[in-house]
């Protein structure tokens, strides 16, 4: 039978392989290659029973059971479920009152879509650089990005971890914005238990296939905290008459997924806070920052490098991170790039052709869109001198699986002289941002 | 969970004497883990498309989520963008609407070739879709199959014949066919083929399996 079943176990770990050779020079991998398969969403038999239940009901009410379910679950005012992520920050986007020609500020670190969805509302998406630390949207540089033009701040809360959101509120307030959130990252994160998707005015949130809550496959909801938005983006999809609607298979599959997001979330978070605090006994290594009262969900783990702490601070650090990147990976772990260039620098926004003519962005007066990458020194520091863990670290993974993970970096930081090597030897390796841009 | 097990008196779509068979083969794509990434999903995405290519008897299909999805990708692929015109046979309010919203206009000179044809099939008319689909050949460069009124929720493909077509209306959808070709990035030799505005018009595996066994069994169908 096809199966996604994972039927080998992992052995127990043990201290002792930290100071084994590196699998890179022909030692044992941390985690060996038959045992490193990693598997989410995790089916159960509760999402094949709610399959053929939802299968005798109409597809409608499916839909909005789901819905509704997950509105109340986040908190939120109102709700409109989606065939996408992207098409449910459009919904919010236009909900919020954005109209053609209007800026919207956004992070130029995040997934395409979060500036795509900007087009799609016939709005200019201005790109402001992130924080260094939450790698989340800068308020301060949000604050200077705002023209007369601005209409929305729209921040996405990076792998997980809500954007500051008070920060952006005030800011908002303070120049009669509207505050757009984009939690597609951000399933049960929070803000003083305030979940992300029901702070903004407005927010859009994909449930794809690579987020912690995904319903089947392909899927979106956008939240509304006013009724007025709430309409607004309902008459918009009336009067351009596109259909964004969800099937209610995916809906279905939402539903019994759902009854389980709080179990997998604790399992995740405890997963990250292991690995989080292993990484602190190395030097090279570090684990995201989490400010006082957020809740991080953790669709990614951001692991920061520092070179200087191991002496390596003469060499390129995005070499330093390359040769890293191969030496776990060998060892069994999946770290990798998780997008290698700003968005602004992406192929659509350095064309701006839009819907075609280049509408909308002709709309603009600017002959500068500031989109130019040295325009955003920290989202390129961040991708010279960091690598991410996916879908490895989505999953429920077994406690010696997080062990074996955090044996992994520990291994590397005990090995700077085969780095240098590695770095040393040299190839013709370029920096993250000049290579084509990767979408994820 | 719902606590409901069957709701009898709710009128569905999807006809009772397929149950069993949609429920077993939406379980089949659950246990297989396709939907747990784009990758491994869009194996299920290319069945389909190959079944409506061999349906259609053309060489190129792309799926969409939507009716309006494949409306805008057959529209993209031909170069129909803000600002052009088009033709229509009959458009309905939504398809106005739609173009509209794009910036496209509507003509109704006969010498502006109609920009796509379309066809809409439900349980009650898949036995003739042979028929249909022969009924609308060559009457434009792209067919659009709306299978929404099958019951599993929107989805729509295009068809045609023009690869170029395919390519354009494939780089319209963020995570579409040369995403996962170029290993995730849009770099393209090709300028007229760089990604511009771009919308996820990707389908879900699971929606895609339900519409392939359908047209798998539509001769079955009573």
């Amino acid at each position: 039978m096809k199966t996604d079943f994972i039927r080998k176990p992992l052995s127990l770990p043990s201290e002792d392989w930290i100071t084994d050779p590196l699998a890179f020079l022909g030692g044992p991998s941390v985690i060996p290659e038959d045992v490193r398969r990693t598997n989410f969403p995790i089916i159960t038999k509760e999402d094949v029973i709610q399959m053929m239940v939802s299968i005798q009901q109409d597809g409608d009410e499916v839909v909005n059971e789901f819905k509704e379910a997950y509105r109340n679950y986040v908190g939120a005012n109102y709700a409109i479920a989606t065939a996408s992520g992207t098409s449910s920050l459009h919904l919010a986007l236009v909900g919020a009152g954005v109209e053609p020609g209007d800026e919207v500020i956004v992070p130029a670190f995040t997934f395409i879509a979060t500036a795509q969805a900007v087009v799609a509302a016939k709005a200019i998406p201005i790109f402001v650089d992130i924080d260094p630390i939450t790698y989340c949207l800068d308020p301060t540089k949000a604050e200077h990005a705002i023209t007369n033009k601005t209409k929305a701040i729209m921040p996405v809360h990076v792998h997980g971890l809500p954007a500051d959101l008070p920060a952006l509120r005030s800011l908002v307030d303070k120049y009669s914005l509207r505050l757009v959130e984009d939690a597609s990252h951000a399933h049960s994160a929070s803000i003083h238990g305030q979940l992300a998707g029901s702070i903004g005015d407005s927010a859009g949130q994909s449930l794809m296939a690579d987020k912690n809550f995904m319903v089947g496959g392909e899927g979106g909801i956008a939240f509304f905290k006013e009724k007025e938005d709430y309409e607004r983006a309902l008459g918009f999809l009336d009067s351009s008459g596109i259909d964004y609607r969800m099937s209610w298979i995916v809906a279905a599959f939402g539903l019994s997924q759902l009854d389980r997001l709080p179990y997998y979330d604790d399992i995740r978070a405890r997963n990250a806070a292991y690995l989080t605090n292993a990484l602190s006994e190395t030097k090279l290594f570090s684990g995201p920052h989490v400010p006082e009262g957020y809740r991080h969900s953790y669709n990614m783990y951001r692991i920061k490098l520092s070179p200087e702490r191991l002496g390596l601070d003469d060499l390129e650090d995005y070499r330093v991170k390359d040769a890293v990147q191969q030496l776990v990976n060998h060892e069994g772990v999946y770290a990798r790039e998780w997008q290698n260039v700003p968005i602004p620098g992406h192929l659509p926004f350095k064309n701006r052709r839009g819907f075609g003519n280049g509408y909308p962005f002709t709309l603009s007066d600017r002959q500068d869109f500031g989109y130019e990458l040295n325009q955003f020194p920290e989202t390129l520091k961040m991708l010279r001198n960091s690598l991410t863990i996916c879908r490895e670290l989505r999953t429920p993974i077994e406690y010696e699986r997080i062990q074996a993970y955090a044996l992994a970096f520990k291994k590397i930081d005990e090995n700077p002289h085969i780095i240098r090597q590695l770095v040393e030897q040299g190839n013709d390796l370029s920096i993250p941002y000049e290579r084509d841009a990767r979408l994820g | 969970m719902s606590e409901t097990l069957t709701r009898p008196e709710t009128e569905t779509v999807v006809q009772k004497e397929q149950y069993f068979s949609l429920s077993f083969v939406l379980s089949r794509v659950l246990n297989s883990g396709v939907i747990m990434s784009i990758e491994k999903n869009d194996q299920e995405l290319k069945r389909l498309e190959k079944s409506i290519a061999k349906l259609t008897k053309t060489k190129y299909v792309s799926l969409f989520n939507s009716y309006t999805g494949a409306i805008h990708g057959a529209l993209w692929g031909q170069d129909i963008r803000y600002q052009s015109s088009t033709r229509l046979n009959h458009p309905s309010d939504q398809e106005r609407k739609f173009l509209e919203w794009l910036g496209i206009s509507l003509v109704a000179e006969p010498h502006v070739k109609q920009a796509y044809s379309s066809i809409s099939l439900s349980g009650s008319n898949l036995r003739d879709v042979d028929r249909l689909v022969h009924e609308t050949g060559g009457e434009a460069p792209v067919l659009i199959v709306d299978f929404t009124e099958l019951g599993f929720g929107p989805v729509a493909a295009i068809a045609t014949n023009d690869e170029n077509i395919w390519k354009k209306a494939e780089r319209l959808k963020i995570f579409g066919a040369f995403d996962l070709q170029t290993m995730w990035t849009q770099e393209e030799s090709e300028p007229e083929l760089q990604p511009t505005a771009q919308f996820n018009y990707r389908l879900s595996p699971l929606v895609a399996a339900c519409v392939k066994l359908t047209l798998l069994r539509r001769n079955l169908s009573s």
